[in-house]
Protein backbone atom coordinates (compact mmCIF):
# COMPACT_ATOMS: atom_id res chain seq x y z
CA UNK A 1 0.00 0.00 0.00
CA UNK A 2 1.05 3.46 -1.26
CA UNK A 3 1.59 6.16 1.20
CA UNK A 4 -1.02 8.21 -0.94
CA UNK A 5 -3.31 5.33 -0.37
CA UNK A 6 -2.64 5.29 3.53
CA UNK A 7 -3.14 9.06 3.49
CA UNK A 8 -7.17 8.65 1.25
CA UNK A 9 -7.64 5.39 3.33
CA UNK A 10 -7.09 7.60 6.36
CA UNK A 11 -9.21 10.32 5.09
CA UNK A 12 -12.23 7.81 4.30
CA UNK A 13 -12.02 5.65 7.49
CA UNK A 14 -12.31 9.21 9.27
CA UNK A 15 -15.11 10.08 7.43
CA UNK A 16 -16.96 6.65 7.64
CA UNK A 17 -16.49 6.60 11.49
CA UNK A 18 -17.76 10.22 11.71
CA UNK A 19 -20.80 8.87 9.90
CA UNK A 20 -21.26 6.05 12.60
CA UNK A 21 -20.42 8.46 15.41
CA UNK A 22 -17.36 6.61 15.93
CA UNK A 23 -14.79 8.84 16.47
CA UNK A 24 -13.27 10.38 19.61
CA UNK A 25 -14.28 14.11 20.31
CA UNK A 26 -10.61 14.90 19.82
CA UNK A 27 -10.64 13.06 16.78
CA UNK A 28 -14.40 15.01 15.78
CA UNK A 29 -13.08 18.51 16.45
CA UNK A 30 -10.02 17.74 14.01
CA UNK A 31 -12.28 16.48 11.49
CA UNK A 32 -15.06 19.05 11.72
CA UNK A 33 -11.76 21.31 11.19
CA UNK A 34 -10.90 19.65 8.15
CA UNK A 35 -14.86 19.76 6.50
CA UNK A 36 -14.70 23.29 6.92
CA UNK A 37 -11.81 23.80 4.51
CA UNK A 38 -12.40 20.96 2.61
CA UNK A 39 -15.63 21.09 0.71
CA UNK A 40 -15.44 18.28 -1.43
CA UNK A 41 -14.50 16.50 1.69
CA UNK A 42 -17.87 17.84 3.36
CA UNK A 43 -19.44 16.79 0.53
CA UNK A 44 -18.92 12.93 0.53
CA UNK A 45 -19.34 13.01 4.08
CA UNK A 46 -22.78 14.08 3.46
CA UNK A 47 -23.32 11.98 0.75
CA UNK A 48 -22.13 8.96 3.58
CA UNK A 49 -24.50 10.24 5.87
CA UNK A 50 -27.66 9.99 3.02
CA UNK A 51 -27.28 6.55 2.17
CA UNK A 52 -27.84 5.70 5.25
CA UNK A 53 -30.46 7.82 6.49
CA UNK A 54 -32.37 6.52 3.22
CA UNK A 55 -31.34 3.16 4.22
CA UNK A 56 -33.07 3.43 7.29
CA UNK A 57 -36.57 5.00 5.92
CA UNK A 58 -36.80 2.14 3.46
CA UNK A 59 -40.27 0.65 4.40
CA UNK A 60 -40.87 -2.39 6.32
CA UNK A 61 -42.15 -4.98 4.40
CA UNK A 62 -45.47 -6.27 5.50
CA UNK A 63 -46.55 -9.79 7.06
CA UNK A 64 -48.96 -11.47 5.03
CA UNK A 65 -51.96 -14.06 6.53
CA UNK A 66 -50.42 -16.69 4.40
CA UNK A 67 -46.75 -15.80 5.29
CA UNK A 68 -47.49 -16.70 8.99
CA UNK A 69 -50.39 -19.67 8.40
CA UNK A 70 -47.60 -20.84 6.01
CA UNK A 71 -44.77 -21.00 8.67
CA UNK A 72 -47.43 -22.40 11.51
CA UNK A 73 -48.52 -25.16 8.57
CA UNK A 74 -45.00 -25.95 8.47
CA UNK A 75 -43.87 -26.31 12.39
CA UNK A 76 -46.80 -28.58 12.77
CA UNK A 77 -46.13 -30.83 10.63
CA UNK A 78 -42.55 -30.82 11.90
CA UNK A 79 -44.16 -31.73 15.67
CA UNK A 80 -46.25 -34.11 13.92
CA UNK A 81 -48.65 -33.87 16.31
CA UNK A 82 -51.19 -36.65 17.49
CA UNK A 83 -54.65 -36.14 15.96
CA UNK A 84 -56.42 -35.06 18.57
CA UNK A 85 -59.87 -37.68 17.96
CA UNK A 86 -60.24 -37.97 21.36
CA UNK A 87 -61.24 -34.03 21.35
CA UNK A 88 -63.84 -34.47 18.77
CA UNK A 89 -67.39 -35.31 20.82
CA UNK A 90 -69.29 -38.61 19.72
CA UNK A 91 -72.01 -38.30 18.26
CA UNK A 92 -75.06 -38.40 21.34
CA UNK A 93 -77.45 -40.41 18.70
CA UNK A 94 -74.80 -42.38 18.18
CA UNK A 95 -74.46 -44.06 21.78
CA UNK A 96 -77.60 -45.84 21.08
CA UNK A 97 -75.99 -47.43 17.45
CA UNK A 98 -72.39 -48.41 18.69
CA UNK A 99 -71.89 -49.43 15.02
CA UNK A 100 -73.45 -46.21 13.50
CA UNK A 101 -70.57 -44.30 16.16
CA UNK A 102 -67.96 -46.34 15.14
CA UNK A 103 -68.01 -45.94 11.75
CA UNK A 104 -68.44 -42.12 12.46
CA UNK A 105 -65.32 -42.30 14.50
CA UNK A 106 -63.73 -44.03 11.48
CA UNK A 107 -64.99 -41.62 9.39
CA UNK A 108 -63.61 -38.90 11.09
CA UNK A 109 -60.18 -40.45 11.34
CA UNK A 110 -59.98 -41.20 7.44
CA UNK A 111 -60.66 -37.16 7.36
CA UNK A 112 -58.09 -36.25 9.63
CA UNK A 113 -55.60 -35.57 6.68
CA UNK A 114 -58.26 -33.02 5.50
CA UNK A 115 -58.52 -31.77 9.09
CA UNK A 116 -55.00 -30.57 9.51
CA UNK A 117 -54.92 -29.24 6.37
CA UNK A 118 -55.49 -25.30 7.15
CA UNK A 119 -57.86 -23.15 5.93
CA UNK A 120 -56.43 -20.27 5.99
CA UNK A 121 -58.38 -17.38 7.20
CA UNK A 122 -57.33 -13.68 6.65
CA UNK A 123 -55.33 -11.44 9.23
CA UNK A 124 -54.12 -8.09 9.52
CA UNK A 125 -50.38 -6.98 11.15
CA UNK A 126 -50.46 -3.66 9.92
CA UNK A 127 -49.09 -2.54 12.97
CA UNK A 128 -47.59 -4.37 16.43
CA UNK A 129 -50.53 -4.91 18.02
CA UNK A 130 -52.94 -5.24 15.09
CA UNK A 131 -55.42 -8.12 15.22
CA UNK A 132 -53.52 -11.20 13.77
CA UNK A 133 -55.99 -14.13 12.05
CA UNK A 134 -53.44 -16.67 12.41
CA UNK A 135 -55.00 -19.52 10.90
CA UNK A 136 -56.84 -22.30 11.10
CA UNK A 137 -54.28 -24.41 11.21
CA UNK A 138 -52.76 -27.88 11.32
CA UNK A 139 -52.22 -28.51 15.20
CA UNK A 140 -54.69 -26.14 15.85
CA UNK A 141 -57.14 -27.99 15.66
CA UNK A 142 -59.51 -27.78 12.47
CA UNK A 143 -61.62 -30.87 13.00
CA UNK A 144 -64.90 -32.66 11.44
CA UNK A 145 -67.10 -32.99 14.19
CA UNK A 146 -70.84 -33.80 14.18
CA UNK A 147 -73.09 -30.57 14.59
CA UNK A 148 -74.75 -30.37 18.25
CA UNK A 149 -78.18 -31.25 17.85
CA UNK A 150 -77.83 -33.37 14.24
CA UNK A 151 -77.68 -36.80 14.83
CA UNK A 152 -74.95 -38.94 12.52
CA UNK A 153 -77.26 -40.93 11.22
CA UNK A 154 -79.59 -38.05 9.24
CA UNK A 155 -77.00 -35.22 9.24
CA UNK A 156 -74.81 -37.31 6.63
CA UNK A 157 -77.23 -37.63 3.62
CA UNK A 158 -78.93 -34.51 3.76
CA UNK A 159 -77.05 -31.41 4.83
CA UNK A 160 -73.25 -31.07 4.61
CA UNK A 161 -71.49 -31.41 7.74
CA UNK A 162 -69.85 -29.03 9.78
CA UNK A 163 -66.69 -28.17 9.57
CA UNK A 164 -64.78 -27.23 12.99
CA UNK A 165 -63.50 -23.27 12.39
CA UNK A 166 -61.01 -22.20 14.76
CA UNK A 167 -60.21 -18.26 14.90
CA UNK A 168 -57.17 -17.39 16.26
CA UNK A 169 -56.35 -13.41 16.76
CA UNK A 170 -53.76 -11.89 17.82
CA UNK A 171 -54.46 -9.06 20.30
CA UNK A 172 -52.13 -8.73 22.92
CA UNK A 173 -53.27 -5.36 24.91
CA UNK A 174 -57.53 -7.01 24.50
CA UNK A 175 -59.07 -7.22 27.87
CA UNK A 176 -62.18 -9.40 25.34
CA UNK A 177 -62.11 -10.63 21.81
CA UNK A 178 -65.64 -11.50 20.64
CA UNK A 179 -66.68 -12.38 16.57
CA UNK A 180 -69.19 -10.94 14.97
CA UNK A 181 -70.31 -12.35 11.61
CA UNK A 182 -72.54 -14.17 9.16
CA UNK A 183 -72.16 -16.81 11.38
CA UNK A 184 -74.17 -15.24 14.45
CA UNK A 185 -76.22 -12.53 13.09
CA UNK A 186 -73.57 -9.86 13.85
CA UNK A 187 -74.39 -10.39 17.56
CA UNK A 188 -71.25 -9.35 19.59
CA UNK A 189 -72.61 -11.26 22.47
CA UNK A 190 -73.02 -15.17 21.10
CA UNK A 191 -69.16 -15.73 19.75
CA UNK A 192 -66.71 -15.03 22.28
CA UNK A 193 -62.62 -15.71 21.87
CA UNK A 194 -60.44 -16.94 24.91
CA UNK A 195 -57.38 -15.83 25.87
CA UNK A 196 -55.40 -19.16 24.87
CA UNK A 197 -51.80 -17.73 25.11
CA UNK A 198 -49.54 -14.57 24.80
CA UNK A 199 -52.19 -12.27 23.24
CA UNK A 200 -53.74 -14.95 21.35
CA UNK A 201 -57.52 -15.24 21.04
CA UNK A 202 -59.42 -18.47 19.63
CA UNK A 203 -62.82 -20.00 19.40
CA UNK A 204 -63.73 -22.73 17.64
CA UNK A 205 -66.61 -22.69 15.76
CA UNK A 206 -68.81 -25.62 14.08
CA UNK A 207 -69.79 -23.70 10.48
CA UNK A 208 -71.58 -25.49 7.47
CA UNK A 209 -70.04 -25.15 4.28
CA UNK A 210 -70.35 -21.69 2.79
CA UNK A 211 -69.05 -18.29 2.68
CA UNK A 212 -69.15 -16.21 5.50
CA UNK A 213 -68.22 -12.41 6.28
CA UNK A 214 -66.71 -11.88 9.57
CA UNK A 215 -65.52 -9.14 12.02
CA UNK A 216 -63.72 -9.35 15.93
CA UNK A 217 -64.59 -6.41 18.19
CA UNK A 218 -62.17 -5.61 20.56
CA UNK A 219 -63.15 -4.58 24.50
CA UNK A 220 -66.25 -4.45 23.22
CA UNK A 221 -66.40 -1.42 21.40
CA UNK A 222 -63.84 -1.66 18.72
CA UNK A 223 -65.03 -3.59 15.70
CA UNK A 224 -61.40 -4.64 13.74
CA UNK A 225 -61.57 -5.34 9.76
CA UNK A 226 -59.02 -6.71 7.79
CA UNK A 227 -57.75 -4.55 5.50
CA UNK A 228 -54.44 -7.12 4.45
CA UNK A 229 -57.81 -9.77 3.92
CA UNK A 230 -56.99 -12.05 0.98
CA UNK A 231 -61.20 -11.57 0.13
CA UNK A 232 -62.80 -8.54 1.88
CA UNK A 233 -66.27 -7.30 1.38
CA UNK A 234 -67.51 -3.75 1.84
CA UNK A 235 -69.81 -3.68 4.85
CA UNK A 236 -72.08 -1.09 3.28
CA UNK A 237 -70.52 1.43 6.37
CA UNK A 238 -67.16 2.24 4.82
CA UNK A 239 -65.52 -0.58 6.59
CA UNK A 240 -64.34 -3.47 4.95
CA UNK A 241 -65.28 -7.13 6.18
CA UNK A 242 -62.87 -10.12 6.00
CA UNK A 243 -64.24 -13.21 4.04
CA UNK A 244 -63.92 -17.10 5.11
CA UNK A 245 -64.82 -19.41 2.92
CA UNK A 246 -65.46 -22.74 4.91
CA UNK A 247 -64.64 -25.62 2.59
CA UNK A 248 -66.81 -28.81 2.54
CA UNK A 249 -64.73 -32.14 3.86
CA UNK A 250 -62.03 -33.40 1.17
CA UNK A 251 -62.92 -30.18 -0.69
CA UNK A 252 -58.91 -29.70 -2.81
CA UNK A 253 -57.47 -26.10 -1.53
CA UNK B 1 -50.24 -7.92 30.25
CA UNK B 2 -49.15 -11.40 28.93
CA UNK B 3 -49.11 -10.02 25.74
CA UNK B 4 -46.30 -7.94 26.29
CA UNK B 5 -44.34 -11.08 27.19
CA UNK B 6 -40.57 -10.40 25.97
CA UNK B 7 -38.96 -12.87 23.32
CA UNK B 8 -37.30 -14.47 26.06
CA UNK B 9 -40.62 -15.60 27.67
CA UNK B 10 -42.18 -16.47 24.44
CA UNK B 11 -39.52 -18.58 23.48
CA UNK B 12 -39.63 -20.38 26.99
CA UNK B 13 -42.85 -21.40 26.45
CA UNK B 14 -42.56 -22.53 22.72
CA UNK B 15 -39.93 -24.54 24.22
CA UNK B 16 -42.13 -26.02 26.49
CA UNK B 17 -44.56 -26.63 23.39
CA UNK B 18 -46.83 -23.54 23.27
CA UNK B 19 -47.28 -23.20 19.20
CA UNK B 20 -49.31 -19.84 19.73
CA UNK B 21 -46.43 -18.62 21.83
CA UNK B 22 -44.18 -19.16 18.33
CA UNK B 23 -46.85 -17.87 15.99
CA UNK B 24 -45.97 -14.36 18.45
CA UNK B 25 -42.88 -14.59 17.65
CA UNK B 26 -43.30 -14.90 13.84
CA UNK B 27 -45.70 -12.05 13.35
CA UNK B 28 -43.29 -9.93 15.92
CA UNK B 29 -40.14 -10.66 13.72
CA UNK B 30 -41.39 -11.48 10.66
CA UNK B 31 -40.70 -8.18 9.28
CA UNK B 32 -36.93 -8.11 10.47
CA UNK B 33 -36.79 -11.13 8.56
CA UNK B 34 -38.80 -10.54 5.67
CA UNK B 35 -36.78 -7.74 5.39
CA UNK B 36 -33.76 -9.30 4.96
CA UNK B 37 -34.43 -12.01 2.57
CA UNK B 38 -36.04 -9.34 0.44
CA UNK B 39 -32.76 -7.19 -0.01
CA UNK B 40 -31.02 -10.09 -0.46
CA UNK B 41 -33.00 -12.31 -2.97
CA UNK B 42 -35.57 -10.42 -3.92
CA UNK B 43 -39.13 -10.20 -3.88
CA UNK B 44 -39.63 -13.93 -5.86
CA UNK B 45 -37.76 -15.95 -3.09
CA UNK B 46 -38.35 -13.94 -0.03
CA UNK B 47 -41.03 -15.08 1.76
CA UNK B 48 -40.04 -18.91 1.27
CA UNK B 49 -36.47 -17.81 2.31
CA UNK B 50 -37.93 -16.34 5.31
CA UNK B 51 -40.32 -18.99 6.64
CA UNK B 52 -37.66 -21.42 5.72
CA UNK B 53 -35.87 -19.39 8.29
CA UNK B 54 -38.32 -19.73 10.85
CA UNK B 55 -39.30 -23.37 10.31
CA UNK B 56 -35.30 -23.73 10.88
CA UNK B 57 -35.70 -21.75 13.95
CA UNK B 58 -38.07 -23.86 15.10
CA UNK B 59 -36.73 -27.19 14.71
CA UNK B 60 -33.76 -25.72 16.35
CA UNK B 61 -35.36 -23.96 19.22
CA UNK B 62 -34.51 -26.89 21.97
CA UNK B 63 -30.74 -25.80 21.56
CA UNK B 64 -32.08 -22.62 21.87
CA UNK B 65 -30.04 -21.41 24.97
CA UNK B 66 -31.15 -18.22 25.19
CA UNK B 67 -27.44 -16.85 25.16
CA UNK B 68 -27.98 -14.39 22.99
CA UNK B 69 -31.30 -12.48 21.89
CA UNK B 70 -33.75 -14.53 20.17
CA UNK B 71 -33.65 -11.56 17.43
CA UNK B 72 -29.68 -12.05 16.57
CA UNK B 73 -30.05 -15.63 16.73
CA UNK B 74 -33.04 -15.46 14.27
CA UNK B 75 -31.12 -13.01 11.80
CA UNK B 76 -28.24 -15.72 11.49
CA UNK B 77 -30.62 -17.97 10.68
CA UNK B 78 -32.14 -16.05 7.89
CA UNK B 79 -28.77 -14.90 6.50
CA UNK B 80 -27.50 -18.23 6.37
CA UNK B 81 -31.01 -19.01 4.39
CA UNK B 82 -29.91 -16.52 1.72
CA UNK B 83 -25.97 -17.59 1.63
CA UNK B 84 -27.51 -20.92 1.16
CA UNK B 85 -29.90 -19.71 -1.82
CA UNK B 86 -27.43 -17.33 -3.23
CA UNK B 87 -24.97 -20.20 -3.57
CA UNK B 88 -27.70 -22.37 -5.11
CA UNK B 89 -27.38 -19.29 -7.59
CA UNK B 90 -24.03 -19.33 -7.91
CA UNK B 91 -23.33 -16.12 -7.07
CA UNK B 92 -22.74 -16.40 -3.90
CA UNK B 93 -18.71 -16.40 -3.55
CA UNK B 94 -17.75 -15.98 0.59
CA UNK B 95 -14.44 -14.91 -1.56
CA UNK B 96 -15.38 -11.55 -2.42
CA UNK B 97 -14.06 -9.38 0.38
CA UNK B 98 -11.57 -7.04 1.88
CA UNK B 99 -9.01 -7.89 -0.61
CA UNK B 100 -11.16 -7.04 -3.44
CA UNK B 101 -11.46 -3.44 -3.48
CA UNK B 102 -13.92 -2.50 -5.49
CA UNK B 103 -13.61 1.19 -5.39
CA UNK B 104 -15.04 1.65 -2.65
CA UNK B 105 -14.42 5.68 -2.21
CA UNK B 106 -16.39 7.87 -4.56
CA UNK B 107 -13.79 10.41 -6.20
CA UNK B 108 -15.39 13.75 -5.49
CA UNK B 109 -17.26 14.60 -8.85
CA UNK B 110 -19.49 11.01 -8.08
CA UNK B 111 -21.12 11.62 -5.01
CA UNK B 112 -24.74 12.17 -5.23
CA UNK B 113 -26.69 15.44 -5.33
CA UNK B 114 -29.69 15.05 -3.38
CA UNK B 115 -31.78 16.02 -5.63
CA UNK B 116 -34.67 13.19 -5.65
CA UNK B 117 -37.68 12.79 -4.62
CA UNK B 118 -37.70 10.77 -1.10
CA UNK B 119 -39.86 7.99 -2.87
CA UNK B 120 -37.28 8.31 -6.15
CA UNK B 121 -34.64 8.42 -3.25
CA UNK B 122 -36.36 4.86 -1.81
CA UNK B 123 -36.00 3.11 -4.99
CA UNK B 124 -32.96 4.06 -5.83
CA UNK B 125 -31.34 2.19 -2.57
CA UNK B 126 -33.19 -0.59 -3.12
CA UNK B 127 -31.44 -0.82 -6.51
CA UNK B 128 -28.15 0.03 -5.28
CA UNK B 129 -28.70 -2.28 -2.48
CA UNK B 130 -29.47 -5.20 -4.92
CA UNK B 131 -26.49 -4.18 -6.76
CA UNK B 132 -23.86 -4.69 -4.15
CA UNK B 133 -22.15 -7.61 -3.78
CA UNK B 134 -23.70 -10.13 -1.60
CA UNK B 135 -21.53 -9.44 2.16
CA UNK B 136 -21.42 -5.96 1.40
CA UNK B 137 -25.67 -5.94 1.22
CA UNK B 138 -25.99 -7.80 3.72
CA UNK B 139 -23.85 -5.81 5.85
CA UNK B 140 -25.64 -2.89 4.77
CA UNK B 141 -29.30 -4.00 5.41
CA UNK B 142 -28.46 -5.15 8.93
CA UNK B 143 -26.57 -1.85 9.86
CA UNK B 144 -28.78 0.76 8.31
CA UNK B 145 -32.45 -0.58 7.24
CA UNK B 146 -32.48 -2.81 10.68
CA UNK B 147 -30.17 -0.59 11.99
CA UNK B 148 -27.88 -3.11 14.29
CA UNK B 149 -24.83 -2.18 16.10
CA UNK B 150 -21.82 -3.63 14.94
CA UNK B 151 -21.33 -6.14 18.33
CA UNK B 152 -24.66 -7.70 17.14
CA UNK B 153 -23.80 -8.08 13.49
CA UNK B 154 -20.57 -9.54 14.66
CA UNK B 155 -22.34 -12.24 15.68
CA UNK B 156 -25.15 -12.39 12.95
CA UNK B 157 -22.19 -12.93 10.38
CA UNK B 158 -19.94 -14.48 12.13
CA UNK B 159 -17.03 -12.22 11.32
CA UNK B 160 -15.06 -9.96 13.24
CA UNK B 161 -16.64 -6.51 14.47
CA UNK B 162 -13.59 -4.46 12.45
CA UNK B 163 -14.40 -6.92 9.11
CA UNK B 164 -18.25 -6.18 9.37
CA UNK B 165 -17.40 -2.40 9.50
CA UNK B 166 -15.13 -2.35 6.77
CA UNK B 167 -18.17 -4.05 4.51
CA UNK B 168 -20.90 -1.18 5.80
CA UNK B 169 -17.98 1.01 4.85
CA UNK B 170 -17.51 -0.31 1.25
CA UNK B 171 -21.03 -0.82 0.89
CA UNK B 172 -21.80 3.36 1.99
CA UNK B 173 -19.28 3.94 -0.78
CA UNK B 174 -20.46 2.03 -3.17
CA UNK B 175 -24.14 3.01 -3.11
CA UNK B 176 -22.86 6.86 -3.35
CA UNK B 177 -21.24 6.07 -6.46
CA UNK B 178 -24.40 4.52 -7.46
CA UNK B 179 -26.57 7.34 -6.34
CA UNK B 180 -24.02 9.47 -8.12
CA UNK B 181 -24.57 7.98 -11.49
CA UNK B 182 -27.87 7.99 -11.09
CA UNK B 183 -28.29 11.49 -9.50
CA UNK B 184 -26.36 12.54 -13.08
CA UNK B 185 -28.78 10.39 -15.12
CA UNK B 186 -31.58 12.85 -13.63
CA UNK B 187 -30.11 16.06 -14.53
Amino acid sequence: MTHLSMHRDDTHLLAQRFVDQDLTAAERESFADRMGRDGGLRHRVIALQGVAAAGSRLARPTVSAAFVAGVLERTAAVTKRPARVSRIAPPEAGQADTAKARRSLDDQRRSLAFLWTPHTMQWNLAQAAAVLLLAVAAGFGVARTIGPGAPAATSAAATPMPVMVRLVVLQPDARSVNAVGDFNGWDPGRTSLQQVSSGVWSVTLPLEPGRYEYMFVVDGQRWVGDPAAIEQADDGFGSRNAVLEVLPHGAPL
Amino acid sequence: MEGGRDDAALVQAAQDGDQGAFGVLVARHGASVLSVTTRMLGPADAEDAAQDAFVAAFTALASFKQESKFSTWLYRIAVNKCHDRLRARRVFDVSIDEEHDDGWEPPDDETPHWELEQSEMAEAIERGIRDLPPLYRESFVLRHVEGLDYDEMSAILDAPRDTVKMRVYKARGLLCRALAHLSGAYR
